[in-house]
């Protein structure tokens, strides 16, 4: 496959990935916001506010909009529709697009134009009616249309280069994601100190797994123990759950050993001795092991090595 | 009570049309031409209504495949689809029949033309086509004088623009001979009609146009180098910013071959690469969608980004086949048109079977004269200029756009050829809830390998502002489904509906 194709492939899937992420976040701290009684504002942020920090874009945010407090409706449109930010779900769709653009003889016409559609939604009077009726069913149908984008991609291309490469950078992404997210909650998710704080760590960890659309799979796993060694143990441990960092570097590693041929017991690529390495060690720690290294430690390593499998994928496929 | 609604529809869809010149469909008010009646008539049986809300999915269906084209001038492209008329464009087996021959024998002729230009020149030696015209076009390249090209085959692909005259003749109005493009909008339209209009099609028995891409992915093997037996074919594009980005997508798709950019290739020890994950891999042709000037910063334009260094040393060393060859714009230049009929008896000993629109050429005094004479009568024309652009529609033009374009017929004669104004065929266009007859052309598409073949169907062009005779879509023309008809479909049966 064309290296520049590659390349476009990897992007594209990572930017509907991050679009489909910011569109959970902002669900999910809109729908709190609506009950913020329970909330204790004064020393966190209010959630969708929140999401500026996990995001990383306060910054931008306060340049255009200035220092004062943050209107929740600025913050939604500012990460929604406003292209000037990079980290907005629309130019991140239209950056994905971009890219499908560059590659439409690659994939499926259906992957392409499920992107197509959604960047043409967006940029329309339809997406703003939505928005303005109802936000959670705005970002419900966004969730829908990114999650429709990578099932086109299962469902309607051969599970070979292209497939890999689209893999590789969604799955890579996703571990990033969820990493970053735990960094921003890294302080919330401590043992219990005072059976008072029971019923906010519950609102706290409720809101984490559904972000992750956690929820209901956990419930089912740990019935109501909400708690944090159980929330990490989910979403950075498990082995079946789609969104854990785990499953996330099992399915990467798993497609670049398909791109290099590699067999099960090698490695082909500085990338997959990470990835491989990476695997391995989630698959025996233990919560506890972590909270002993100390949460934000182990992420901050974590997505280091995110980081470097990126830079080692640009290097092994990108620049011959 | 079907019948008295079925007639009140009829009178809807069509009140009010007006017939200026030929019309495609109706022989006079109100009276199909046979090979149209079954159309009209079912056209009737959707009635406005749902013909309208049909042409809206239709619409839409190819905004969400991003069948689009951008239009240049504007602000960072603008992207739009090509307005698509829902009322198929019918052509009998008859009118086809003369269509295709014709089509062979131009391109035949073109053809050996090219082969004449760049080597022993006889057609100029024997004073057939003026030399300097030649020599001078725009589109002639010096560096290619003398090489030989795979099986001696140049233009392989191109498309011929026909319109008709008023007592419905098929002219040829322009040869293009470099990379024409809109053959994708022909196989998408008949794609989008099959979806949205299934019932059509009933008793008419269209000729398929899919079989295009195969016929295309085997020219272009048939000029890979001697001595390559499965040779790696790509299409060249460059790039999504280019106006026919959509097109050099779909074809590589529908071939099944990668689409690449000038980028992604390079010259190793004579041949040409790709780079893939995998390393560097041979190409063996090129389907070219650059023009010859931005192909090889070595051999033409210094400034281009969009070619590949060496591409055309390669080429010359047959370590490439390259399709169009380079040069063949000696073949579309408006100044060697003229000529087309003369070039045609040259080469072949055959009269044209489709002929040229009159034309007068500046570079003659009497033809000037008559020109200069006659501006608001004429269509005045660019000889180096295409899809629409730097032309004078007389009839439409200014006195201070006529005083322009004298002075610059006088200043350079050799630049300018004119034409009568023609009022081309107009064709049942769909306009709110109703027809009404525009301007169309035919652009077929003509595949030279091992034999000439001719894609049965083209692309009908509408020009849709009212009375506007310029059907390009950079000019905001729209397009219309083209049917080749193998046979005539049934005729209706009497109709008793005006008794009941």
């Amino acid at each position: 496959m064309l290296s520049r194709v590659a390349e476009n492939l990897y992007w594209m899937s990572r930017y509907v990935e991050r679009a489909e992420n910011v569109a959970r976040l902002l669900d999910v701290g809109f729908d709190l916001e609506l009950d913020d009684a329970t909330l204790d504002t004064d020393r966190e942020p209010a959630p969708v506010e929140g999401v500026l920090n996990i995001l990383g874009c306060r910054q931008a945010f306060q340049k255009r909009y200035g220092t004062g407090t943050a209107d929740r409706d600025a913050v939604l449109r500012f990460l929604t529709f406003d292209r000037s930010n990079s980290l907005s779900v629309l130019a991140m769709v239209a950056a994905a697009r971009e890219n499908a653009r560059g590659t439409q003889e690659s994939v499926s016409s259906e992957v392409w134009s499920q992107i197509n559609r959604l960047y043409l939604y967006l940029n329309g009077g339809k997406a703003q009616r939505r928005f303005e009726e109802s936000p959670s069913r705005f970002y419900d149908g966004l969730k829908r249309a990114c999650v429709l984008f990578a099932g086109l991609i299962d469902g309607t291309l051969p599970h070979n280069e292209v497939y890999h490469f689209l893999q590789v950078g969604r799955y890579l992404e996703r571990a990033g994601q969820i990493a970053r997210i735990l960094t921003d909650r890294a302080h919330q998710l401590t043992p219990l100190a005072l059976p008072g704080d029971r019923p906010l760590q519950l609102v706290h960890g409720t809101s984490l797994l559904r972000i992750c659309s956690a929820h209901d799979a956990y419930l089912r796993t740990y019935q109501d123990q909400i708690d944090s060694e159980g929330i990490v143990q989910y979403l950075v441990l498990n082995a079946d759950f789609p969104r854990s960092v785990r499953f996330a570097v099992e399915r990467c590693a798993l497609s670049l050993r398909e791109i290099s041929g590699a067999d099960t017991d090698e490695y082909v690529s500085e990338s997959e001795r990470l990835l491989g390495r990476l695997s391995g060690e989630l698959r025996y720690l233990e919560a506890g092991e972590i909270f002993a290294r100390g949460l934000s430690t182990f992420l901050a390593e974590l997505l280091e090595t995110c980081d470097r499998v990126g830079r080692e994928v640009h290097q092994a496929y990108f620049f011959t | 009570m079907f019948g008295s609604a079925a007639a009140s529809a009829e009178q809807v869809l069509i009140a009010n049309y007006q017939i200026h010149g030929f019309d495609e469909m109706f022989a006079a008010p109100g009276l199909a031409r046979p090979h149209y009646e079954r159309l009209l008539g079912q056209l009737n049986d959707l009635g406005p209504a749902e013909l309208a809300r049909r042409n809206r999915v239709a619409d839409l269906s190819m905004r969400h495949q991003g069948i689009t084209f951008t239009v240049y001038g504007r602000d960072q492209g603008d992207e739009r689809i090509i307005p698509f008329d829902p009322i198929p464009r019918l052509v009998p087996p008859d009118e086809w029949d003369q269509i295709e021959r014709g089509l062979q024998q131009r391109v035949r002729a073109l053809n050996l033309f090219i082969h004449d230009v760049y080597h022993s020149r006889l057609v100029l030696k024997d004073g057939i086509v003026p030399p300097e015209l030649v020599l001078g076009a725009s589109g002639y390249r010096r560096e290619f004088v003398g090489v030989r090209v795979p099986r001696d085959i140049y233009m392989h692909i191109s498309g011929i623009d026909l319109i008709r005259d008023v007592d419905g003749r098929y002219l040829v109005l322009e040869d293009n001979c470099r990379t024409p493009s809109g053959v994708s909008y022909v196989l998408k339209n008949r794609q989008v009609m099959k979806q949205v209009f299934p019932v059509l099609f009933e008793d008419h028995d269209v000729r398929p146009v899919d079989d295009y891409a195969a016929n295309l992915r085997a020219v272009l093997r048939h000029v890979a180098p001697a001595g390559v037996e499965d040779p790696t074919v790509v299409v060249l594009t460059p790039g999504v910013h280019n106006s026919a980005y959509f097109e050099h997508s779909f074809l590589a798709r529908q071939m099944g071959v990668e689409l690449v950019e000038g980028r992604d290739l390079f010259l190793d020890n004579g041949a040409i690469y790709m780079r893939t994950t995998r390393g560097a891999q041979r190409v063996d042709v090129v389907y070219r969608r650059i023009d010859d000037d931005f192909l090889d910063p070595l051999t033409f334009r210094r400034d281009t980004q969009l070619g590949v260094a060496g591409l055309v040393g390669a080429y010359r060393a047959g370590r490439l086949g390259l399709v169009n060859a380079i040069g063949t714009g000696v073949a579309d230049d408006k100044g060697i048109y003229p000529f087309v009929p003369a070039i045609i008896k040259y080469y072949l000993d055959e009269d044209p079977i489709l002929p040229n629109v009159e034309t007068f050429r500046a570079p003659v005094d009497s033809h000037r004269q008559h020109i200069l004479a006659n501006l608001d009568k004429l269509v005045v024309k660019a000889v180096d200029a295409s899809g629409g652009y730097g032309m004078l529609i007389g009839p439409a033009s200014t006195a201070a756009e006529r005083d322009e374009f004298r002075r610059k017929i006088e200043a350079n004669p050799r630049g300018y050829i004119a034409q009568p104004t023609i009022a081309l065929s107009q064709h049942p266009t769909f306009f709110d809830g109703r027809l009404e007859g525009r301007h169309v052309d035919l652009r077929p598409f003509v595949l030279y390998g091992e034999e000439i073949k001719v894609l049965a169907g083209g692309l009908t062009r509408v020009a849709l502002p009212r009375g506007c005779l310029v059907v390009n879509s950079s000019q905001g023309g729209g397009t219309k489904d083209t049917w080749v008809l193998r046979e005539l479909p049934p005729r209706a049966a009497p109709s008793n509906d005006g008794a009941a």
